[in-house]
């Protein structure tokens, strides 16, 4: 029924409905903020028999910005928030099916909410787990 | 065919193929115990075997897209269905993938279950009416 690519891709899709916010199917080599990156963490094959169902377990990583800039942190806020327009859940929750390639998905949390050092710069970001039943 | 994980076992309902919703499938066959201890059982109870019966246990992920497995149940409560199931993640009857095909009484369904957040599934448990068939070919 699917392909990890394809799902990928259409989160990548959800996501970037957030205005202002860059969305990266694959991990981007220079990631330039803010921007939301799609990464595949575990996989449960075998829910069902014949490969009815298989969970796929995606980290979406989020990164605002500088951390020595103060609006990030109320950037962050907003993303994480539960509702809004600038809701990550909202956004990756909008086509649940994934343009059809999907049963159903689910942003479960955030978490690691905090700074991360990319190429010696400080940034703050948030990861979202989000489960597909595909 | 030697030991196997179980992964794909086939399971149809009415002739319907329903295995790629069904998350756990179990057919368990009994035979009463009828007791003939007496007082030539030497202290110890004797028993032989009875009536015979079955039960088919299956869990299902609940889907009720067009022809999808709970659409299927929706009208077939209080009717009599026949589940055929092959063992040994088989699709066909063989010898290491024997058949076995049982009419049940489809005594119930349970159309919505699961908590926030949970995927939705529902079990069901149906007894078997006459003979459970054994099929290798």
């Amino acid at each position: 029924m699917t392909s990890i690519y394809s799902m990928r891709q259409a989160l990548a899709t959800n996501l970037a409905t957030i205005s202002g916010l860059r969305a990266s199917a694959e991990i981007p080599d220079n990631p330039s903020p803010p921007i939301g990156i799609i990464n595949l963490d575990t996989i449960d094959y075998n829910l069902a028999m014949n490969q009815g169902l298989t969970q796929y377990n995606f980290v979406v990583t989020v990164i605002v910005g500088r951390a020595a800039e103060r609006t990030m942190q109320r950037k962050l806020d907003a993303y994480s928030e539960i509702s809004g327009p600038q809701s990550v859940k909202v956004a990756i929750e909008s086509d649940r099916t994934l343009g059809g390639v999907a049963y159903d998905l689910r942003v479960e949390r955030s978490n690691v909410v905090g700074s991360i050092t990319i190429n010696d710069q400080i940034y703050l970001a948030a990861e979202f787990t989000v489960t597909v039943y595909a | 065919m030697a030991k196997y994980v179980v992964t794909s076992n086939t399971v149809t309902l009415n002739g319907g193929t329903v295995s790629p919703s069904v998350a756990r499938a179990e057919l368990v066959l009994n035979a009463a115990e009828v007791d003939v201890t007496d007082f030539g059982s030497n202290g110890w109870t004797e028993v032989i075997g009875g009536l015979k019966s079955g039960t088919v246990s299956l869990d299902f992920h609940s889907d009720f897209g067009s022809g999808a497995v709970s659409a299927l149940f929706q009208d077939l409560v209080g009717t009599i269905g026949t589940v055929t199931m092959i063992a040994g993640n088989g699709t066909a009857p063989s010898a290491t993938t024997p058949r076995y095909t049982a009419t049940v009484m489809i005594n119930s369904f349970t159309p919505i279950a699961g908590a926030v957040g949970d995927l939705s599934t529902f079990s069901v448990s149906f007894p078997t009416t006459g003979a459970v068939t054994y099929a290798t070919a």
